[in-house]
């Protein structure tokens, strides 16, 4: 037994318990803020361990290889710890001033997060399930946290209601693709030819359903606004780039693993979908006024994009799509640690929230507006690099339409991100002067953005960091 | 190999049944009706045992001489004068009820609580169905026994019964869970679920009771309570809600409640001499001979229970069973284990 | 005496006979299947059709108890034995509790959305879903397993303990995490 492979695991498992004792040792009516920093100095040396890890030869695994971790699972991982990192950090005072249970909520992210590592490393159905429902469990939970609030309350019960459908169709697609293949190992079930009779193909498309369900790709994405918009802004976030990156990260494993003799069936059905998404997402955006909805349907977008990389199915569109989870990863940490700021201030996060940003607090408009820059895919921000990774990806395999669609809807994303800049930086008006009052940003938020924003600028300037470490995780992939 | 009384009798059941009718096949399908048939009986004579016995014993303890009038000095024939009763009285279904789900619900009581006993072993080999997961399916099928209760209690469209409904659900489920956990020290040391196998384990070694005391003291507690019986009756407690449940039901149907009651009693009785005390073994004398005296024993221990303690409030037995039980029952598993490993080690 | 002993052997004999000839054990097998499946399917339908709320969480108990009995009747008794435990004496409890506890004035029609466009959406859907597995099930070559299993607690133990161990473990910060969050959620905002 190889205890070093699920090492990251045991160690966020072991924080989650720390923090749930710390939690209970605590009064009541001490600040919680402590607890938040104990998990971040505990995610922040779980990082650094994970770097550790990257190899060059063989990968390690646990239990007969059930449990793979190739630089691919590390690179998600580092990426869900980053995400969740920063979250933390930027949510501190939400979570002080607006949360009922604070530490509870810190116990739930770092579930969330252990769910979501085991995700990346699962290597067979079962651990893909486990992993998944810890992870959608803990959000279920999360996005309910805020009690007071009634959207809080029944973005809750949509998405669990939608998340047990969604896991109902998955259990029942991947019962069958065992019926057929016989076994639940991905590397297994790739060789076994009875996949190519109509329980395993059938298993095969509730197995693809289910994660679209998860990814909320358009058509099965009625419920992400309404969640996105109910959910405390941090789980938001959180549900953006750290759930979203982990359904793509086991959605591309498996495709790329169990089911790639089936890829004449399921590649022009992705191409289709992420062309559906990027449409629908962009277009749907633009009518919207609440900013949290908004990114609602700009991540349904965002997905569209990084499936264009799945599309590609190859080495190339594989980093284009770690490469993306990234830098997405960055911009909205940006977006959200200031829609953060803004709903515990201001009490909302619709665009008349927002107004006149640019002079109640000048780095929080500037980092919103570089953010939504890198979401749309204008350079210098690191969007735009990862933009012309994906394209140039799927145009070499010969998806030229897709690259074009995805093009001019990045030109229109650009219009309702703007409309957000604009709404920061315009004048205002006699009757909408008590905007301009200076909002309070804590300086753990100042820490958050700053980060953020030069990672954005940083990868869009000079990529080559990050598409080095993106080699080198696809380098072992299933190797 | 195996030689208990019961099984010869079977056997001579068998040659006879053998010399009537000739095929195998056939006999071995009679012989399993004549078992189930064997089981109905054991639990309708039960009742009619315990009712008297029940007041009897109550007499006792209270110092008063119980019944006296019907069938001699002794009242023995009270049991027949109560079922005459019951038989007798008019079936009143109340105004407003769910007819269906009401009439369903004594019936569905008494399955599951008559199922168990296929699992028991009365005597040497003689059990209806020795299932290799033989206990967990007993608390299984067990539970299903909470459900009818509910229905009862919904659809009488009557408070009591409600609440009545509601309290058999907190505490049945409550307090199953301790009840599951003592009995995996059991299992763990006998290495198996199966019921003959946990007979023979104490054959081998000893009762469990010495070597389990914690789990026997988790389950005598347990199972007091998931047969609502005081110090546990919330469930009925006439002083609160009437009669819970069963406030509404009356004649034959009310009759079915109280079977499913000591048909529960007699197979808890049951339960702990297999788990605990040997279940059918002990010298001398035959084995089903020692197994319902042991039976009997435990009988007479859950009415002393019933008449001696009085009853707890429902939020003070909720809170017992999570807050000690439970974690007693868990505490009581690691410490088997610990044992196992030494004994292993050391030996 | 004798004679009409034995020629009553023999009456039973060929009656015995006559039966394996039709392939009664074979039809006993499959009646035995169809009860439990009917029960399951009639309780799974109750439950979408029943007008009254309880009785749909009812039937829905009914089904699980179908279920667990053709499980048992597969031979995997134990999977069997926690159908019974799990979802017949607790999941289902639990849903008839909750619907009992936020009980309604008038539950005959409690049964939401039962508008006619409603019905006829859900009985193109379910019969198009139907007609699928159908002839994914008649197309499909699936590979039976022996008749004899064997000890199926063993098995499962064996595989839960080794190859699937970390599923397992991770199940654990699962169940943990849903009693955390139960907790959270049922204590709500008015404890102070």
């Amino acid at each position: 037994m190889n205890f070093l492979a699920i090492g990251t695991e045991i160690a966020i498992a072991l924080l989650m318990l720390i923090v749930l004792a710390a939690d209970l040792l605590l009064p009541k009516d001490v600040s919680h803020r402590r607890i938040g920093v104990i998990s971040m100095v505990g995610l922040a040396v779980i990082l650094v361990y994970t770097f550790g890890q990257y190899h060059i030869g063989a990968s390690p695994t646990f239990f007969g290889g059930l449990f793979f971790v190739d630089n691919y699972a590390l690179f998600f991982k580092q990426l869900f710890i980053i995400g969740m990192l920063f979250t933390i950090l930027f949510s501190l005072e939400y979570t002080e001033k607006l949360l009922r249970y604070r530490g509870e909520f810190y116990v739930l992210l770092l579930s969330a997060l252990l769910g979501m590592c085991v995700m990346a490393s699962a290597n067979d159905f079962i651990t893909t399930f486990v992993g998944l429902e810890l992870m959608t469990v803990s959000f279920y939970i999360l996005v309910g946290a805020r009690m007071t609030s009634e959207d809080s309350s029944e973005a809750a019960v949509k998405y669990l209601i939608v998340g047990a459908a969604s896991t109902a169709v998955m259990l029942y697609g991947m019962s069958l693709v065992y019926g057929a293949a016989g076994s639940l190992v991905f590397s297994e079930v790739c060789r076994n030819i009875h996949l190519f009779y109509a329980a395993g193909l059938a298993g095969v498309i509730m197995v693809i359903i289910g994660f679209f369900f998860k990814l909320s790709v358009i058509p099965f994405h009625m419920w992400a606004p309404d969640v996105y918009q109910g959910a405390p802004t941090p789980v938001t976030a959180l549900l953006a780039m750290g759930s979203k990156a982990a359904g793509i990260a086991v959605f591309m494993r498996i495709l790329y693993t169990a089911f790639p003799i089936l890829g004449n069936f399921w590649l022009p059905l992705l191409a289709g979908f992420a062309a559906l998404c990027m449409i629908g997402g962009n277009i749907m955006a633009i009518r919207q006024t609440d900013i949290k909805r908004m990114l609602a349907y700009s991540s349904i977008a965002q997905a569209g994009y990084m499936m264009v990389g799945m599309a590609a199915a190859d080495l190339a569109g594989m980093k284009a799509v770690l490469f993306y989870a990234m830098l997405y990863v960055f911009a909205n940490l940006g977006a959200f640690a200031v829609l953060t700021v803004i709903d515990t201030e201001r009490g909302g996060t619709s665009r008349r929230d927002i107004t006149g940003l640019a002079q109640a607090a000048p780095l929080l408009a500037a980092v919103m507006t570089i953010s939504l820059l890198s979401m749309a895919g204008i350079p210098p921000t690191a969007g735009f690099a990862g933009k012309l990774y994906l394209f140039t990806a799927v145009v070499e395999r010969g998806y030229l339409w897709l690259a074009f669609v995805g093009f001019v809807m990045s030109m229109i994303s650009v219009y309702y991100y703007l409309m957000v800049a604009k709404a920061m930086y315009r004048d205002l008006t006699p009757e909408e002067a008590e905007y301009a009052a200076p909002v309070y940003v804590p300086l753990t938020v100042r820490a958050a953005v700053l980060v953020s924003v030069f990672a954005t600028l940083g990868l869009g300037i000079c990529p080559e960091w990050l598409a080095s470490l993106t080699n080198a995780a696809v380098q072992t992939f299933m190797r | 190999m195996h030689n208990g009384i019961l099984l010869t009798a079977a056997g001579w059941i068998r040659d006879i049944l053998t010399f009537l009718f000739g095929n195998e096949l056939l006999v071995n399908i009679l012989m399993t009706l004549v078992g189930i048939g064997a089981i109905i009986s054991v639990i309708l004579t039960s009742a009619i045992v315990f009712t008297y016995a029940e007041r009897k014993v109550c007499a006792f303890m209270q110092v008063r001489i119980g019944p006296n009038r019907v069938g001699g000095r002794f009242g023995l024939l009270q049991p027949v004068a109560d079922m005459l009763k019951l038989m007798s009285k008019e079936d009143i279904i109340p105004n407003g009820c769910d007819r269906v789900v009401w009439s369903l619900s004594p019936m569905l009581l008494f399955v599951p609580s008559a199922l168990i006993y296929s699992f028991f072993p009365f005597d040497d080999g003689a059990i209806l169905a020795d299932v290799n997961v033989g206990l967990f399916l007993l608390l299984a099928i067990s539970s299903q026994a909470v459900l009818p209760f509910l229905m009862g209690g919904y659809a009488s469209n009557s408070k009591y019964a409600m609440i009545g409904g509601m309290r058999t659900v907190a505490q049945m489920l409550s307090y199953e869970a301790p009840m599951a956990f003592s009995l995996i020290g059991v299992v763990m040391l006998t290495g198996s679920m199966k019921m003959s196998a946990i007979v023979e384990a104490q054959a081998t070694h000893t009762w469990f009771v010495l070597l389990q005391p914690i789990a026997f003291v988790i389950y005598l507690i347990t199972a007091t309570a998931e047969t609502n019986r005081t110090p546990f009756d919330l469930v009925e407690d006439e002083s609160e809600i009437v009669a819970g449940p069963f406030t509404e039901y009356s004649g034959m149907r009310w009759a079915l409640f109280f079977l499913a009651e000591y048909a529960n009693l007699l197979s808890i009785s049951i339960l702990t001499t297999t788990l605990f005390l040997g279940g059918w073994h002990g010298p001398v004398l035959p084995g089903a001979v020692w197994f319902w005296l042991k039976v009997l024993v435990m009988i007479f221990v859950f009415m002393w229970f019933r008449w001696t303690f009085p009853r707890t409030r429902i939020d003070q037995m909720l809170s017992f069973s999570w807050k000690v039980l439970l974690p007693l029952a868990l505490v009581n598993m690691l410490l088997t284990g610990v044992g196992i490993y030494l004994y292993q080690s050391l030996c | 005496m004798n004679d009409l002993i034995l020629s009553l052997h023999r009456l039973i004999d060929m009656g015995m006979t006559m039966a394996e000839e039709l392939g009664t054990p074979e039809i006993i097998l499959a009646a035995v299947f169809y009860v439990f499946a009917g029960i399951s399917v009639l309780g799974a339908l109750g439950v979408v059709l029943g007008r009254n709320i309880v009785h749909s969480a009812l039937c829905l108990t009914a089904s699980f108890i179908g279920i667990g009995c053709l499980y048992i009747f597969l031979s995997a008794d134990f999977l069997g034995a926690v159908q019974f435990l799990v979802y017949g004496g607790a999941v289902a409890i639990l849903i008839v509790m909750a619907i009992m506890l936020t009980r309604r004035e008038d539950m005959a029609h409690s049964n939401p959305s039962r508008s006619i466009p409603h019905q006829l959406a859900a009985l193109v859907v379910a019969g198009m879903f139907l007609l699928a597995m159908a002839a994914v099930a008649l197309m499909s070559p699936f590979q039976t397993a022996p008749a004899d299993i064997g000890d199926t607690v063993t098995g499962i133990a064996d595989l839960m303990l080794t190859k699937y161990v970390l599923p397992f473990e991770i199940v654990a910060v699962l169940l943990l995490i849903a009693m955390i969050g139960a907790i959270i959620l049922a204590k709500g905002v008015d404890e102070s």
